[in-house]
């Protein structure tokens, strides 16, 4: 079975392109950190070349589905799909942006002398999402979500000399370690059982009764943990208000996108493919039994999303209530997930694409205001509106959007997400999320009201570079164009739900 | 020439103008002089505009060019598209439109001079034309609705544009919601149709309802439908009884009187109506041809006592509007269109000239203090009097044409089904017209001059807003539209552009006469099929020409003439005369006390209401908002306080627990990340618990 070929393998490395770049701009920039030692000016935009050649490759695999590195005929460690496609195009943009982000933003330039580790790790972050994102065994999820936890746990912490920044960072080490730990035991369980670690194999062999479901719920209940940790649901999110918080604001922002997506990207992956029992073709998926899944999984999502909300009501900390709110719409991205079908799926990927533009939006405005007042307190933001017309607005914009109000983004995505429900005939879940979807509505317009309500005799002058000035609105007319105009986004959203196999 | 060039060429037509609203607005506050993009911009929308008819007109004549694309789809059966519908009557309506805009443009650059929000009021153009544009271009009534609604903002907009002034505030705002209640009607029509068939196009409704598809299968819903559509054209045309917006209207800027409120957006009401021509039965079109009589005859009473210039165009606007919306009732569709566009340009025309007028005079608008202009402004002058036979009907005019094309129409119909009291009317309001078109020509231009102050003053207006009176009172000659000064029915306009209207109506739904000669006698016909318009109603409007053309320049010559032995001989003493029908000049000049009579019963009625729901809402929504607020509230701090003392009070106890087991965990006991660990392993366990 293990017949290795080694025109397979050179054949496969077509199928990695992406990731080789990714893997050569991180030498690069170890290199060029090096040999300039003292200028590091030009890093970020290394980084960015670097992006952009990555995305070209990318483009070139559109449509695709192939297998890569094959271990026998039918089984490969990795995929390339559409699926996965659609994740690493919003991975690629979200660390385009957080690239950009880092150019302006304050807290990365005073850790100036260590720019080369901070591009470096965050390249280390951006091939471990890229592996994960298209794994298809349970020892490759492992490696690359050890990758990417690696890399964030010290950026987590770059800046040494902000003690909040080292606390997030070891707290998140610990948490971090324990949970990957737990994901560890429940995958050597499995192999335990089936003496295969792909997920297809694993697909394979479910039905026959060589597996004690018992074993059998314990690992996939501890892989699911695992994999809970990065997207941050109840009740493993325990990480998140702390890190977040504590974290660069660059780096927070890019948690919140690109790591919870390559997470929902591995868990989609892992739900669809060792469980799928068999395609019935209506899109609605029939997952083999022993586990309601359904079940568990809006459980989960409820609980999430109403702990995310309640908890953000009580923040006065911009980015801690960001921080509670990407809780929130985790839980709803969650409830897309436990619809089990093509539809829900189609909603998350919408979901999850509108909501990279206006939350990386919401933490970029947060951060250019934080650079300049040094203070996420909402009191600090009182009168923002009439020193900072431009950015109140558009932090308003931002707000609306993830309160999931029309005519922005955001409406179109919990359309989306509750069409999928009511077509699911999952109503009362729906009545649920939009009750949430109200409660979320005090926290994100407390802010509109403290910034354009409450006049300060404090004023605030920000003279808005031209690059920030292009970065906001490259988030900002997505955000009101995806409001009015959506069909190309739900048709690519519809082509990217094929995952290999499937 | 192909049809992807004048889809590309309407593309830009509609959507330069909301190009050149944007960057108006956006830049009017930084540019001074950033208005004469937004002149530019009409400039090439006109030139664009006329390509596009000249294209249409002689390389397409007979087709009709949809193109269309999906906007958005939610559910596999709910998709929206949108799409343009381009055939002769949207290339000559977009060209009106393209034209008066244009015009409007120019002459508001002198008339606005000076005025603190002039870019915003350029950008407001900017905007009610995008609008337009995007009515006239539309292939489905949900789009149509859409913009609808739009130039009901724009039309909002340019009403209250002084809205330091309190009645120009107060007039927005009834112009705002008279309007509501048509389109509250007009939605719900559209909601019939798409239940009943599932799209907004009107081609696919057209299709079906000749299939013998029926709202609820039912003719009487069939009326019902076309009735609910038609309300939104009571409102936006005012028509009776929505009426009464549309003279508070004049509170605006004169050039926009001219533009939306007389030659357009009014229009659009009327344009609707030609578009959903095809699904109106017998009934719907009696309910239309009523409405329109009244809105024909009502106005023009009024029109006759007013002092206030525009007030007076005003409701001869409703007058004619009514008049178009009557045709259309009695079938003259044709004669309604042709109405429409000559009445665009007449109409347009002595707005801007009534505009000129009050420029001069420093915004005197009342014709008691007028009197002998014709010597300071005689081009004004001329133009003026050109448009006011126009409007009166006077041979050698456009509006003769159409205005005779209506009434012939009307005697058809009475000839056809014994209802003469259409064409009754119609003479009648011929009658009126000329006679208060004549009152103000006299009283304003002829004679002499009241307030020497102000006439002293008085001079002729500049270029840019003489040449637009110019253009529109020279398109108000007939030759444009046909060679033969008494007959339009050989003339290009109705031969070779407008066509006669398809009806998909059931042939049991139609007047006896709308069901063609082949039609009765073809029996073995399906009885739904698409038939042409009847030759039986032309035959019978050609031999009503004559009749009906003498009679309405009697009429019309009549008018004329007793407002020249009123006004201008004084022959009559006019005083002596009103005090003795006082009466009915009181009702005259009270506007038949309309709006009393709708303060009275409906506002006072709501303001009722309104007290009604406000006590219901403190007493008992307040009790019970504030019961779930309580609910909320307490539920939230139940969270945070679960957060704070049992999950943190667990995580001690479990801290607590492991202590008093004396693990190993109390020696590394130090932070919160441990207890989180705690937790994370503790809600595992009650994973497997429960599954």
């Amino acid at each position: 079975m293990n017949k290795l070929i080694i025109p397979d393998l050179i054949n496969s490395l077509n199928s990695i392109l992406p990731e080789i770049v990714l893997s050569f701009t991180l030498v690069a920039i170890i290199l060029s950190d090096l040999i300039f030692h003292k200028n590091k000016k030009y890093l970020p935009y290394i980084s960015l070349i670097g992006l952009i050649i990555t995305f070209v490759f990318l483009i070139n695999q559109f449509g695709k589905s192939d297998p890569a590195f094959p271990v026998s005929s039918q089984l490969s460690l990795l995929s390339l799909d559409p699926f996965s496609l659609f994740f690493k195009v919003i991975i690629l943009v979200s660390s385009f942006l957080i690239v950009l982000f880092s150019i302006s933003s304050k807290e990365i330039e005073s850790g100036s002398n260590r720019h080369g580790e901070y591009y470096g790790l965050l390249f280390g972050m951006i091939i471990g999402m890229f592996f994960m994102i298209s794994a298809n065994d349970l020892i490759l999820i492992y490696l690359s979500l050890e990758l990417l936890s690696l890399s964030s746990y010290i950026l987590a912490g770059f800046v040494k000399t902000s003690l909040r920044n080292s606390e997030a960072s070891l707290k998140y080490l610990i948490y971090g370690a324990a949970s990957s730990g737990i994901m560890l035991f429940g995958i050597s369980i499995l192999y335990g059982i089936f003496g295969s670690t792909n997920l297809q194999e694993i697909n394979a062999l479910i039905n026959t009764p060589a597996a004690s479901q018992l074993t059998f719920l314990i690992s996939v209940i501890l892989i699911f943990a695992g994999i809970g940790f990065k997207i941050s649901i109840v009740p493993f999110h325990f990480w998140t208000p702390d890190v977040y918080e504590g974290a660069p604001i660059t780096i927070t922002a890019f948690l919140s996108v690109a790591s919870k997506a390559a997470g929902f990207a591995v868990l989609i992956r892992f739900l669809k493919v060792t469980f799928i029992d068999s395609f019935t073709g209506n899109g609605y998926w029939q997952l083999i039994g022993y586990i309601d899944w359904q079940t568990l999984l809006i459980i989960i999502a409820i609980i999430t999303m109403t702990f995310g909300n309640f908890a953000a009501l009580w923040q006065d900390n911009l980015k801690r209530m960001l921080a509670y709110s990407s809780i929130a719409h985790a839980g709803y991205l969650m409830l897309g997930v436990s619809v089990l079908s093509d539809q829900g799926l189609i909603a998350v990927l919408v979901y999850f694409f509108i909501y990279m533009f206006m939350n990386l939006g919401a933490f970029y405005v947060v951060m250019l205001i934080a650079n300049k007042i040094n203070s996420e307190e909402i009191d600090d933001y009182t009168g923002i509106g009439y020193s900072l017309p431009f950015l109140g607005t558009v932090l308003g914009l931002f707000l609306v959007s993830l309160t999931g109000l029309p005519p922005t983004a955001g409406f179109i995505g919990k359309l989306y997400l509750f069409i999928a429900l009511v077509d699911a005939n999952m109503i009362t879940v729906a009545i649920i999320a939009l009750l949430n979807t109200v409660v979320s509505l005090y926290y994100y317009i407390r802010v509109l009201r403290v910034m354009f309500l409450i006049k300060s005799d404090k004023t605030v002058s920000i003279n808005l570079s031209p690059l920030s000035f292009v970065v906001l609105m490259f988030m900002a007319i997505p955000t009101l164009v995806l409001g009015i105009y959506f069909s190309p986004l739900v048709s690519f959203a519809k082509e990217s739900v094929q995952l290999l196999g499937f | 020439m192909t049809e992807s060039v004048l889809i590309n060429l309407s593309t830009a037509i509609l959507f330069l103008p909301l190009l050149g609203f944007i960057v108006t607005l956006l830049l009017g506050k930084k540019v001074k002089s950033v208005f004469l993009f937004e002149v530019f911009i009409l400039t090439v929308v006109l030139i664009a505009s006329v390509v596009l008819a000249f294209g249409k007109l002689s390389y397409f004549a007979d087709d009709k060019i949809t193109a269309e694309f999906e906007w958005f789809r939610l559910t596999d059966t709910f998709a929206i598209k949108l799409g343009f519908l381009i055939d002769n009557i949207t290339v000559l309506m977009l060209f009106v439109v393209a034209l008066i805009s244009g015009l409007v443009h120019y002459f508001s650059i002198a008339y606005m001079k000076g005025d603190e929000r002039y870019n915003r009021y350029f950008a407001y153009l900017g905007l009610f034309t995008f609008s337009m544009n995007g009515i006239v271009l539309t292939h489905s009534i949900i789009m149509m609705y859409m913009f609808w609604e739009l130039v009901g903002l724009s039309s909002y907009l340019l009403i209250g544009f002084w809205f330091e002034k309190k009645s120009a505030a107060d007039a927005g705002k009834k112009a705002f919601l008279v309007n509501r209640i048509g389109d509250t009607g007009m939605l719900i029509g559209i909601l019939i149709l798409y239940i009943t068939y599932h799209t907004f196009s009107f081609d696919q409704i057209f299709s079906s309802i000749s299939a013998g598809v029926l709202p609820f299968n039912s003719d009487f819903w069939l009326s019902v439908t076309g009735i609910l559509l038609f309300m939104g054209a009571i409102g936006k045309s005012a028509q009776f009884p929505l009426h009464v917006w549309l003279p508070d209207a004049m509170e605006g800027p004169t050039p926009v009187s001219a533009l939306i409120h007389a030659a357009t957006m009014v229009a659009a009401g009327v344009y609707l109506t030609i578009r959903i021509f095809g699904l109106l039965t017998a009934d719907a079109m009696m309910f239309i041809a009523i409405i329109g009589m009244l809105s024909a005859f009502i106005p023009a009473t009024i029109a006759l006592t007013q002092n206030d210039i525009k007030k007076v165009l005003a409701y001869s606007t409703v007058s004619q509007l009514g008049y178009m919306v009557m045709a259309l009732g009695v079938g003259a569709y044709k004669f309604a269109f042709f109405h429409l566009v000559t009445h665009a340009f007449f109409k347009a025309c002595l707005f801007l000239g009534s505009g000129s007028v009050i420029h001069s005079m420093h915004h005197e608008q009342d014709i008691r203090n007028m009197g002998g202009l014709r010597k300071k402004m005689p081009l004004t002058y001329i133009t003026f009097l050109i448009s006011s036979l126009a409007v009166s009907g006077i041979p050698l005019t456009s509006g003769f044409l159409s205005k005779d094309g209506i009434l012939a129409g009307t005697f058809a119909f009475g000839s056809l089904t014994g209802y003469w009291i259409f064409a009754v009317a119609g003479l009648l309001v011929a009658l009126l017209t000329a006679f208060y078109m004549f009152r103000l020509v006299v009283i304003t231009f002829h004679g002499e001059p009241r307030d020497h102050h102000k006439f002293e003053h008085a001079k002729e207006s500049p270029f840019v807003m003489a040449m637009p009176l110019a253009v529109l009172a020279v398109l108000s000659i007939f030759i444009f539209y046909t060679p033969n000064p008494v007959s339009a029915e050989q003339g290009w306009f109705l031969t070779k552009w407008i066509n006669s209207p398809e009806l998909h109506t059931p042939n049991s739904t139609r007047f006896d006469f709308m069901q063609s000669a082949e039609m009765i006698a073809q029996t073995n016909v399906s009885e739904h099929s698409t038939v042409l318009y009847s030759e039986q109603y032309s035959e019978a409007m050609h031999s009503a020409h004559y009749p009906a053309m003498f009679l309405s320049l009697f009429a019309a010559a009549l008018g004329i003439f007793l407002a020249f032995a009123f006004y201008q001989w004084k022959k009559v003493n006019v005083d002596k005369l009103v005090s003795n029908v006082k009466p009915l000049y009181n009702f005259s000049f009270n506007k038949w006390f309309f709006d009393e009579f709708y303060q009275k019963t409906f506002v006072t009625g709501l303001f009722g209401f309104s007290r009604f729901m406000s006590w219901f809402d403190a007493k008992i929504v307040d009790g019970i908002v504030n019961g779930s607020a309580t609910v909320t509230h307490a539920f939230s701090t139940f969270m945070g306080g679960f957060d704070k003392y049992v999950v943190d009070g667990l995580v001690n106890f479990m801290a607590y627990l492991s202590g008093f087991f004396g693990l190993i965990f109390r020696r590394v006991q130090t932070g919160k990340v441990q207890t989180y660990i705690v937790l994370v392993v503790f809600s595992i366990i009650i994973f497997f618990f429960f599954f």
